[in-house]
C-alpha cells in the first residue's frame, strides 16, 4: 500500500464517528500493513465481539494478536505504525482517533476457522466466536460473577441463535468441556436462557 | 464459516445483529471502567470511546 493510499485511509478512519465501523476500518488497515511484512494479525477480545455482534460493548481501543509465530522487531513495528501517523508504541499506539493494542501471540484452543471479513483496506481476521463465547461465560462466573461478561456472552449466543452469525455448537460444547474451561453446565444454562428469550431451542440441550 | 464476508454484507447485517443482542441484554453493555481508563477518557473527552450509533441509524 503506497503512502498516498495510507494517508487517504487514515483520513477516512479519523473522520469516522461510528466506533464499530471505525474499529473495523482500522483493523483492516493494520492487518493489511502487517501482512505486507509477513505478519498475520487477528482481532480478539471485546473488539472481536463487537465486530461479530454489534453489541455496543467495546471501548475506544482495538485489540489485536499475532497469528504468525515470529514477532516483528520493535523498530519495524514502529515503522509500520509510523506510516499511519501513530503515536506511542511499541505495543500500544494512538492512531486515527483510537488506540491499537498489539497483545502478542493468539491464544486459542478452537478448531474452527478464524472468521474473515473483507474490510475496507484488506481482509480482517477475527477470533473464533465459539471460543469467544466460552471465554465470556468463564469470565462471567470466575473468579466471581461479572455481569458485563455475561451480557457479552448472551449477545454472542443471541446473534448465533438468531441466524446472524454462523457458530459451530459442537465446538462450543467441546471447548466448554475442556479442562482449560470446565464450564459446560454454565454454558448450557446461559445458551438455554437466551434460547428461551428468543423463543427457540438450545442447540446445547439434548433435544435442542 | 470459512468464507470471507464482504464489507457490504457486514454493514448490512449490523442492525440485525444489534437487534438480536438487544432482545437478551441491555443495548449498551460497555464496561464502566478498565485498566485503560486514563488514556481512553483523555482521548474521548471523559468517555471510554465514541458514542455508539443508535440501532435505528444502523
Amino acid at each position: 500500500m503506497n503512502a498516498r493510499k495510507i494517508k487517504a485511509a487514515v483520513a477516512d478512519i479519523s473522520a469516522d464517528t461510528d466506533p464499530t465501523r471505525k474499529a473495523a476500518k482500522l483493523a483492516s488497515l493494520c492487518c493489511a500493513l502487517f501482512r505486507e511484512r509477513g505478519v498475520e494479525l487477528v482481532v480478539v477480545g471485546g473488539s472481536a465481539i463487537e465486530l461479530l455482534t454489534e453489541g455496543a460493548y467495546t471501548s475506544g481501543d482495538l485489540d489485536l494478536c499475532r497469528l504468525t509465530p515470529a514477532a516483528l522487531p520493535l523498530r519495524e513495528r514502529q515503522q509500520i505504525m509510523g506510516q499511519l501517523g501513530a503515536q506511542g508504541g511499541p505495543r500500544s499506539w494512538q492512531v486515527a482517533g483510537a488506540f491499537v493494542d498489539l497483545l502478542g501471540p493468539l491464544e486459542s484452543l478452537a478448531h474452527t476457522p478464524l472468521r474473515r471479513l473483507q474490510g475496507a483496506f484488506g481482509i480482517i481476521q477475527v477470533a473464533q466466536p465459539e471460543e469467544l463465547l466460552v471465554e465470556r461465560v468463564l469470565v462471567s462466573i470466575y473468579p466471581q460473577s461479572h455481569p458485563p461478561a455475561r451480557d457479552c456472552a448472551k449477545k454472542l449466543a443471541a446473534v448465533a441463535l438468531g441466524g446472524a452469525m454462523e457458530l459451530d455448537w459442537k465446538e462450543v460444547r467441546r471447548l466448554a468441556s475442556r479442562p482449560e474451561y470446565g464450564i459446560l453446565m454454565a454454558c448450557k444454562a446461559l445458551v438455554r436462557e437466551v434460547a428461551n428469550e428468543l423463543k427457540t431451542k438450545s442447540p446445547l440441550d439434548p433435544n435442542g | 464459516m470459512g468464507e470471507i464476508m464482504s464489507w457490504e454484507d457486514w454493514l448490512k447485517g449490523r442492525r440485525w445483529r444489534r437487534e438480536l443482542g438487544n432482545r437478551v441484554a441491555p443495548e449498551v453493555i460497555q464496561r464502566s471502567r478498565s485498566s485503560s481508563d486514563r488514556r481512553l477518557r483523555k482521548l474521548f473527552k471523559g468517555r471510554r470511546g465514541l458514542p455508539f450509533t443508535p440501532t435505528e441509524k444502523l
